[in-house]
């Protein structure tokens, strides 16, 4: 999915999914909501207080486990 | 459909179709959705028209001889110009139009790049008052005062208009494409 496709579905200007993307700018609750929505999952599955761990160590971790 | 008559403003409009600000100025002022909407960063052409005015208010207070009468007419009315040319460069769309299509981010930044601008004007005129009182006192100032006030109210007008766009657009920061 594009920015632009993920700003059309929640309303916003594709440069602030940009931002979100970065971390560089803090969605409102409304906002975060919407996001979790079109995607069908919580929100916290898409923001956190802490940062997540990159993706590679994830996947290295679920390599172990195998 | 009835065809619109055509009178003397629509034959304006078509002379300065051509140029393209009347398209500009359309897709500015529509409401159309904004995912689309790219704000343009302008972080050099705002320090013009405020260096400028800067520069005008401190030879009106260096040297009010270089600054005849017929300058300090054309002063307010080159503040009216700049004004009326900011909002078309402005990166948060026109002044005074209506943001209800801005989303979110772009409201907090443009409250924020007003706030900014407003409370250094604030400051400045709060400490530049008593600063042109006291010199005009102690110099004893008489027709010189008027190039003074007059560039007094271009420089703040220049900020007013120059000032968010400048604060915003140093706020921005660059989003690498997808």
């Amino acid at each position: 999915m594009s920015r632009r496709q993920l700003a059309e579905a929640v309303g916003v200007n594709n440069q602030t999914i940009g931002y979100l993307e970065r971390g560089d700018y803090k969605p409102s609750l409304e906002l975060a909501l919407r996001i979790a929505r079109h995607f069908g999952v919580a929100v916290e599955m898409l923001f956190s207080l802490e940062r997540f761990e990159p993706i590679a160590m994830t996947l290295k971790r679920a390599g172990e486990d195998e | 459909m009835m065809p619109r008559p055509v009178n003397i403003l629509s034959r304006l409009d078509k002379t300065v179709r051509w140029t393209g600000i009347p398209a500009m100025l359309a897709v500015e002022m529509s409401d159309a959705p904004s995912a689309d909407r790219k704000h343009q960063p302008l972080r050099w052409i705002p320090i013009w028209p405020i260096a400028f005015s800067g520069a005008l208010f401190i030879l009106s207070l260096t040297w009010p001889s270089t600054l005849n009468v017929t300058a300090l007419l054309m002063l307010p009315s080159l503040g009216v110009v700049i004004l009326a040319m900011v909002p078309m460069i402005h990166m948060s769309g026109p002044l005074g139009k209506p943001s209800l299509e801005d989303d979110e981010r772009e409201a907090a930044l443009r409250k924020d790049s007003f706030l900014f601008c407003l409370a250094l004007l604030a400051c400045l005129n709060c400490l530049g008052q008593p600063v042109l009182m006291i010199l005009s006192h102690l110099q004893n100032w008489q027709v010189r005062s008027g190039s003074v006030a007059a560039t007094a109210l271009m420089l703040n007008a220049t900020l007013f208009g120059c000032l968010p766009t400048l604060y915003a657009s140093w706020k921005l920061l660059r989003v690498p494409k997808e």
